[in-house]
């Protein structure tokens, strides 16, 4: 195709004028010998983000039937889109534009004129060479499924699915127990904060159960998920009967899995077995909804307690951030139980987060019972030996020893990362695209985590997500809107592929599959974001970052070292 | 009508001011040439720019680290002339590309010289050319070929430059110590030399003098041909002489006619499904590992023998001492002759797979 | 090299080495412990040697398992049978030491899949370098009988890299080795040491029940000879490619051919990134570069090549010696990369072809692992 590249200098009032010599620059490079064979043409404009300006754009590049653009102006950041909707508008493929910063970069850091326009000058060469060298992409629009896929029926997952469900996009709950609830169901009373009674669980299932736009599936395992953002096909397992299986397709997946507790036993300081009485917090929990008292096991009312906060917290490297709240909630179960129980609170630190904790607290505190500061502890069944924050060893014989153990990734968290090719933190709960900027996101476009399964945290916190996931998926995945996958991805030229599947090894999108058949790879371009990881990693060269090959860099940088 | 550009001083010398001129001058950007590149009397090719590190050059060594010809081929766009001084086979060589399309032979002014051969790698790995230097330039003035060179080049009767720009008389010029005598050929080498200090006169370039040289080179050519246990035609000998071949593509790396960035027997059109093997395994019982040794010099052998200009390049590489260059010439040269073809001879001469009609040489068939 | 744990099975020696060595493979081919094995024989004109896959036991008769040369590497020519696609074929593999390591290493990078392949080994005395048999095949081949009848795994006539090479026993991911390098009383061991070479014992109904302790103290002891030559020879090594002036001296006749790729087990990229167009210039390129320095040799980027394929594969690098024998100007190209090797294994505390599960550290290393790296950082910010 025949080339004509258009160079548009923006003054940007005085801004860029005052400092560069663009007569000098457009004289340069209407001369350069570099361009003498080429159809090029260069202008200077006031304000080319003004109206006028992008009209005038517009009517240069339909004039002049330029297939090349390079706009010279201030960063990318405020006008790159700008200029990129011009070439939309005017059929120049957007790929076959670049822009300058000849403002920040040049104009406003370098205060000797001549200098400033040097460089101005060996940017805009760079651009053009590069520009002549970038290809056509031409972007996709493919349809995408509105439904989505939660994944958990805890409190969570019902909040999501609640959200999300309406006419135009289908909700599907799986959930791995029998009843919907979670670990919320067990619980017979909630902190005051949290609204004191516990009929919020109640009746986000009932609401669940009733609302005939969400599809539940209990006792049933999420088995396989094929696709990307916008169309995934799940696979949808009954736990009981093998032979059931399930198909939908969707466009969204939430993970929801929640959490469990750490098991006390692996710690050595924790020694004890099941006939003990010895139970963590989640089992009082039961223990009260069904009996509705805090009994030993031989049916009698404990004479003394002694409850434990931050079990495993040392070894697993993270507060769990809620034992702290819900031992308080325990301790006031046993006191409205019988203000005659001795209580032995024996905590590390008090992480009391919220508005209304520290109240609480002080309103426990009245209420008679022993707040031990520790340095260590250990427990032999009933026994506890301890050391006291500037004290001395103790040792303490309590009828009942209540355990607040480390909040840890539900059971399954880690096929199902392998299953979805989500990535896992440190500590093996799921890891958010970024702490700040996406705390729901995955490194899947697509997939997304909310609640105890992303981290410790309580049904507060869980609620936050469980709207924030609702939030980003009611503007990415609209009902009825395309998606435009991205289209600066990698390519494996397979004539050159060994398929030693190194380029597997670093994406961490799963973008890319092996074909055991032909032993090579190749890169699912929908999945694929661009990050060029491939290519850099590929031994021999054999992929290709579109819009970022070789020879465009190295024409830029190639003009910039000239 | 050729000229003749006399300077007084040894042929090496003469060159190497003559290119200095050229690049004061500003006639040409830059000159390819060979050169020393270390204390301990290494040398490669290099594209020298600076007059001043003209010094280094050693254009006329009896040495071919690579094939120049094919680092030509590097040179498909530029500005400016570079002067590349190459062997004879080299020029050859880079004929053939041209005809490939794989170089530009206006980017050049095209030096060359009349070759008295030069010493393999084994030489100038072990180091002991430059004591053998002087009694060599002795045997090529006479007009004979120095004992150690290598045997390709005491096979090689082409050893006269054809296409070349200029010509310098080395092999068989008796003042080779004294004197350099440079034929300009073409118009822009004559134009090139005006205002150069020597003597210019036209004389035209006498091929017929090497008459003795090119008998002698071809009856040696004869001789290697003869220890070859391939027939010019047929399979016979292809599996003893290629056993002990290793399939390390050596020989077409560095054969300038090999071009090919990815060649067809190293790309995946080659590859085999562990199933294929169990076929060949059960009507054979044996399948040498990896495959297709021979089944590659054949299809090199169809791809480029005819155009084989014998620079030798191939047997200094192969690690399994096969004698590839005299191979592939010895059948290359039978198959050209078919197609009365001459490789290198002339840049219009179009290259025989490229235009021969399905009804020619059906007689081949019923050899 | 590790401890053996398992006992050996006992085989006489009556026959001679490579005799009751062929003896044992005819056998398991015959109880079907297999359907073929890799094994080198010498090719038609007597000049060389290849490896040849084997059904036949008659074509198996000609075979020479302890070959004197090593013209290709064994895990290059299981590479081209196992690269693509699955089969149902069982072979047995029976190649030296460095090998079984690279073919261990190229499983980790897809290249070969050893589901259906036994891996057999045996005690390696070394190979003669290429040059030396095609210059000589009678002479070598007389040579190298001496070497194996005396079981001398000292000679200097074999390649620089066998004289130095302490991993020329037990390799743990092998499957079966022949241990013979005592030969106190006539016999040789077939040591099993896997689940597979386990099951092949039983198939033959042979018992493993000799005690190997002599045998590793025989070895144990060559080892250590060959570890203080490796030492020396790599002190010596260390002066030809410290600082980069150095390393272009030592590289100065190198032709950029790329024969030691070739060569080379390891590297199995069809297209060399040294090759590919992302590093091949523009004309205009090169003369602006050549007018920069006054001048730019050809072929291009010769250095740049070693020292990329140094980065590419020295970490799965063993010492196996092929670039050497196909470098057609001498350069002591596999005694440098094993220097370079070693150095850079140690750094990540990675030993090439040890271990089937253990990842090639290029894939999966984390910044903090790179000590050197972190070094240069430190020292570029302070």
């Amino acid at each position: 195709m025949s080339m004509k590249i258009g160079v548009y200098i923006c003054e940007c009032g005085p801004n860029i004028a005052e400092n560069i010599d663009i007569d000098r620059v457009i004289d340069d490079i209407s001369n350069s010998e570099q361009y003498k064979e080429r159809e090029l043409i260069i202008k200077r404009y006031k304000l080319l983000c003004s109206n006028e300006g992008k009209e005038y754009l517009e009517q240069e590049i339909k004039e002049n039937e330029l297939t090349h653009l390079v706009v010279a102006a201030c960063s990318p950041r405020d006008h790159d889109t700008t200029f990129i909707n011009i070439c939309k508008k005017t059929k120049l493929n957007p790929y076959l534009y670049k822009m300058v910063n000849i403002r920040e970069q040049c104009a406003w850091i370098i205060p000797d004129k001549k200098k400033a326009t040097d460089k101005a000058i060996k940017y805009i060469k760079s651009a053009i060479n590069r520009v002549l060298h970038q290809s056509v992409l031409i972007e996709k629009q493919i349809d995408s499924n509105p439904n989505v896929l939660v994944v958990g029926g805890g409190i969570t997952g019902l909040e999501t699915a609640l959200s999300l469900a309406s006419e135009q996009r289908k909700v599907y709950l799986i959930e791995r127990e029998a009843q919907l609830g979670g670990k919320t169901a067990h619980f017979k009373k909630l902190l005051s904060r949290q609204g004191d009674k516990s009929s919020i669980i109640e009746e986000k299932i009932a609401g669940v159960e009733e609302n005939k736009n969400i599809e539940i599936f209990t006792e049933s395992k999420l088995e396989n998920a094929v696709g990307f953002l916008g169309n995934f096909e799940i696979t949808i397992r009954n736990i009981n009967n093998n032979q059931s299986v399930q198909e939908r397709t969707v466009g969204a997946i939430i993970v929801a899995t929640g959490y469990t507790l750490m098991s006390a036993k692996k710690l050595k300081q924790y020694a004890y077995s099941e006939k003990d009485n010895v139970f963590t917090a989640l089992e009082i929990e039961d223990m009260l909804k069904k009996d509705g008292k805090i009994l030993l096991r031989s049916g009698n009312e404990p004479k003394s307690v002694g409850l434990i906060h931050c079990v495993g917290r040392e070894e697993r490297g993270y507060c769990s951030r809620i034992c702290c709240s819900y031992l308080l909630k325990i301790i006031n179960y046993l006191r409205e139980q019988s203000d005659k129980i001795s209580i032995k609170d024996f905590y590390k630190d008090l992480c009391l987060p919220h508005k209304h904790d520290q109240e609480f607290f002080e309103q426990i505190k009245e209420q008679n019972v022993d707040f031990i500061r520790y340095d260590d502890i250990a427990i032999k069944r009933n026994h506890i030996s301890y050391t006291e924050v500037g004290g001395s060893k103790k040792e303490s014989d309590v009828d009942m020893v209540i355990l607040a153990p480390a909040m840890i990734p539900a059971k399954g968290t880690e096929e199902l990362s392998e299953l979805l090719n989500i990535q896992l933190h440190e500590t093996k709960f799921f890891q958010e695209a970024h702490q700040q900027l996406n705390p729901v996101a995955t490194s899947i476009e697509g997939i997304y985590i909310a609640g105890g399964c992303h981290g410790p945290k309580g049904i507060t916190e869980s609620l936050f997500q469980a709207k924030a996931v609702s939030g980003k998926i009611e503007t990415q995945l609209i009902p009825g809107e395309k998606i435009i996958p991205e289209v600066k991805v990698s390519e494996i030229i397979e004539d050159f592929c060994m398929g030693c599947q190194t380029c597997m090894d670093v994406c961490c999108y799963g973008a890319i599959t092996y074909d055991p058949e032909r032993a090579v790879c190749s890169v699912n371009e929908a999945i694929c974001r661009g990050c060029g990881n491939c290519a850099g990693s590929c031994p021999s060269g054999a992929i290709r970052a579109k819009h970022f090959t070789a020879d465009q860099l190295y024409e830029e940088v190639n003009e910039a070292i000239r | 009508m050729d000229q003749v550009l006399t300077i007084k001083k040894n042929a090496e010398a003469g060159i190497i001011d003559f290119l200095k001129f050229l690049l004061q001058k500003d006639e040409i950007g830059g000159v390819f040439t060979l050169r020393n590149i270390s204390k301990q009397g290494k040398y490669d090719y290099g594209l020298i720019t600076d007059p001043e590190l003209l010094k280094d050059a050693i254009p006329l060594h009896p040495l071919m680290p690579v094939n120049g010809g094919k680092m030509l081929s590097n040179f498909s766009v530029v500005d400016e002339k570079i002067a590349a001084v190459i062997k004879p086979c080299e020029l050859r060589s880079f004929i053939e590309l041209v005809k490939r399309s794989q170089g530009k032979l206006e980017n050049f002014l095209l030096i060359s010289y009349t070759c008295g051969g030069c010493f393999g790698f084994k030489h100038s790995v072990d180091n002991n050319i430059d004591e053998m230097l002087p009694d060599y330039w002795k045997v090529v003035a006479k007009g004979t070929d120095y004992k150690d060179i290598r045997e390709t080049c005491k096979a090689c009767e082409y050893f006269i430059p054809i296409n070349a720009d200029i010509t310098v008389s080395v092999a068989g010029e008796k003042d080779l110590n004294s004197i350099s005598r440079l034929y300009l050929h073409s118009e822009q080498a004559k134009r090139m030399a005006e205002g150069f200090e020597g003597d210019i006169s036209d004389e035209e370039f006498d091929r017929s003098q090497y008459e003795h040289i090119i008998n002698k080179r071809k009856e040696f050519k004869v001789k290697l041909f003869d220890q070859i246990k391939i027939k010019d035609t047929g399979l016979d000998g292809m599996i003893d002489v290629f056993g002990k071949c290793i399939g390390c593509h050596a020989c077409s790396r560095v054969c300038p006619i090999c071009y090919c960035i990815l060649c067809d027997f190293e790309s995946s059109t080659y590859d085999y499904d562990s199933d294929m093997m169990q076929t060949e395994l059960s009507r054979k019982g044996g399948v040498r590992l990896p495959p297709d040794t021979v089944l590659y010099q054949l299809g090199r052998l169809s791809h480029m023998s005819f155009s084989c200009i014998g620079c030798g390049q191939c047997t200094e590489v192969c690690p399994a001492d096969i004698p590839v260059s005299v191979i592939f010439r010895k059948i290359g040269e039978k198959v050209a002759e078919i197609f009365d073809y001459v490789p290198g001879r002339n840049v219009e001469e179009e290259v025989p797979v490229t235009i021969f009609k399905e009804e020619e040489f059906t007689s081949l068939g019923e050899d | 090299m590790k401890k053996p744990q398992n006992k050996g099975v006992k085989i006489s020696l009556k026959k001679g080495l490579k005799e009751s060595i062929l003896k044992t493979i005819k056998d398991m081919l015959h109880n079907e412990c297999f359907d073929a094995v890799l094994m080198p024989m010498q090719v038609p004109a007597k000049d060389s040697y290849a490896w040849v896959l084997i059904k036949d036991k008659k074509i198996l008769e000609e075979a020479n398992p302890i070959a004197p040369v090593m013209p290709v590497q064994g895990a290059k020519a299981l590479s081209s049978f196992s690269r693509k696609g699955e089969t149902s074929l069982n072979i047995a593999a029976l190649m030296k030491p460095c090998e079984i390591r690279a073919a261990i290493e190229l499983s980790k990078l897809n290249q070969i899949n050893l589901r259906n392949i036994t891996l057999i080994s045996y005690d390696c005395p070394g190979a003669l370098p290429l040059s030396d048999y095609t210059d000589n095949p009678d002479n070598s081949e007389k040579k190298f009988k001496t070497i194996i009848d005396k079981l001398n795994f000292h000679d200097d006539s074999v390649k620089p890299v066998c004289q130095m090479c302490d991993e020329f026993s037990l390799i743990p991911d092998c499957d079966l080795h022949f241990g013979f390098s005592h030969n106190q009383e006539n016999f040789m061991l077939l040591i099993p040491q896997s689940k597979r070479g386990e099951q092949i014992i039983k198939t033959m109904d042979m018992k493993a029940s000799q005690d190997v302790s002599e045998w590793n103290k025989f070895i144990q002891e060559k080892r250590k000879k060959r570890q203080n030559k490796r030492n020396e020879r790599f002190k010596k090594l260390k002066n030809m490619v410290e600082g980069f002036d150095t390393l272009m001296d030592t590289f100065s006749d190198c032709i950029g051919c790329h024969n030691c790729r070739s060569a080379c087990p390891v590297c199995y990229c069809r297209q060399c990134y040294f090759d590919s167009e992302t590093v091949i210039p523009d004309s205009d390129v090169l003369l602006l570069k050549a007018k920069k320095r006054g001048g730019i040799s050809f072929p291009l980027d010769r250095i740049m090549f070693h020292v990329g394929r140094m980065s590419h594969m020295s970490l799965s690098c063993v010492s196996c010696g092929l670039c050497s024998d196909a470098c057609p100007v001498s350069i002591p190209v596999a005694e440098i990369f094993s220097y370079v090797a070693d150095n850079t294994q140690k750094d990540f505390e990675y030993k090439s072809g040890e271990n089937k599960e253990e990842s090639v550290p290029l894939m999966t290393f984390r910044l903090e692992e790179v000590k050197g790296i972190k070094k240069l950082v430190e020292n570029a910010e302070g």
